[in-house]
């Protein structure tokens, strides 16, 4: 990993961080369950991001050596973000044959990889991509600019995931660790349209009314 | 299959009928309300004693029967709980 991307990182903890005030913000204003589902996801996120940008600047110091249980306790903050991301559909859908189809195509994946590194970022990439296809699934119902938006982005990250995979598998082709985290922070920052309408719309955010 | 409507989203649908149904000012009836929120008389007759307590909605008593109008607060609820409906949507999500 470079250290460009290393810094990008951290991007995607201010993004992550920043959806998550707004969501609890909501969750305190509406006491929706969605939405603390969604601000569970960033929060997750945010710290998975921050472990794995921490150890990635910190492996640059020879004398700060990160053990592999904090690269592992990254990717897995990381992944149970995205799992909440993704099971923030459940309410409405719950097990759906949509679901079920993603279910059964893990297995045949999974057994590429066998380290629990490469398990993580597979478990990553479906959750992201059930993600993907459930909010396409509501733009389709309510044709919203905003959530063909997120879908890219959601899309993006996805990517950005299956490319982190790959770089696991193909060690010597850097330029794939730079693409994948490039793909990830693009992504995350169109999921951060919603944040800056927010910001924009001037809402106030603070107390309950 | 009528998605499932929580307790807030019930809140929003009785205050937006009390606004959107007051044309000629002198507030909502019940009945109005009943229809338009899709709940028992029991049930509709506790919200609008909470929301009235709360002072999201404003009650107008007449002769016979008591109206309901909404209030400032009310309308305040409503921009906010609108704004976060807009950005669950945006994730693909309801409130």
């Amino acid at each position: 990993m470079t250290i460009i991307g290393d810094v990008l990182q951290f991007i995607g903890v201010f993004v992550s961080f920043s959806v998550a005030y707004v969501a609890f913000r909501g969750v305190r204003q509406t006491q929706s369950s969605s939405l603390l589902r969604l601000a569970t996801a960033f929060v997750f996120l945010g710290f998975g991001f921050a472990v794995e940008g921490i150890v990635g600047l910190g492996q640059l110091i020879p004398a700060l050596p990160f053990p592999t249980v904090a690269v592992v306790a990254g990717l897995v903050l990381e992944t149970t973000g995205y799992f909440f991301l993704a099971f923030s559909h459940a309410i409405d859908v719950m097990i759906s044959k949509r679901m079920t189809v993603a279910l059964l195509m893990f297995p045949v994946i999974t057994l590429s990889g066998a380290q629990l590194i490469d398990i993580l970022s597979v478990l990553s990439f479906f959750f992201v991509l059930y993600g993907v296809v459930e909010t396409a699934s509501s733009y389709i119902r309510t044709r919203k600019p905003d959530t063909l938006l997120i879908t890219a982005g959601l899309a993006l990250l996805s990517v950005g995931i299956f490319i982190q995979w790959l770089s696991l598998l193909y060690l010597n082709v850097d330029v794939l660790s730079l693409m994948q985290i490039i793909m990830k922070e693009t992504g995350l920052l169109i999921l951060f349209t919603p944040v800056l309408r927010f910001a924009v719309g001037g809402t106030r955010l603070d107390g309950t009314i | 299959m009528v998605p499932y409507r929580t307790q807030v989203r019930i809140i929003a649908d009785v205050l937006s009928t009390a606004r959107d149904m007051n044309n000629e000012g002198n507030g909502v009836g019940v009945t109005t309300l009943l229809r338009k929120g899709n709940m028992s008389y029991s049930r509709m007759s506790k919200l609008l004693s909470e929301l009235v307590g709360s002072g999201l909605l404003l009650e107008l008593n007449g002769d016979k029967i008591s109206k309901y109008m909404i209030s400032e607060k009310g309308i305040q609820f409503l921009t906010v709980y609108y704004q976060f409906e807009d950005f669950a949507q945006s994730f693909g999500l309801r409130l």
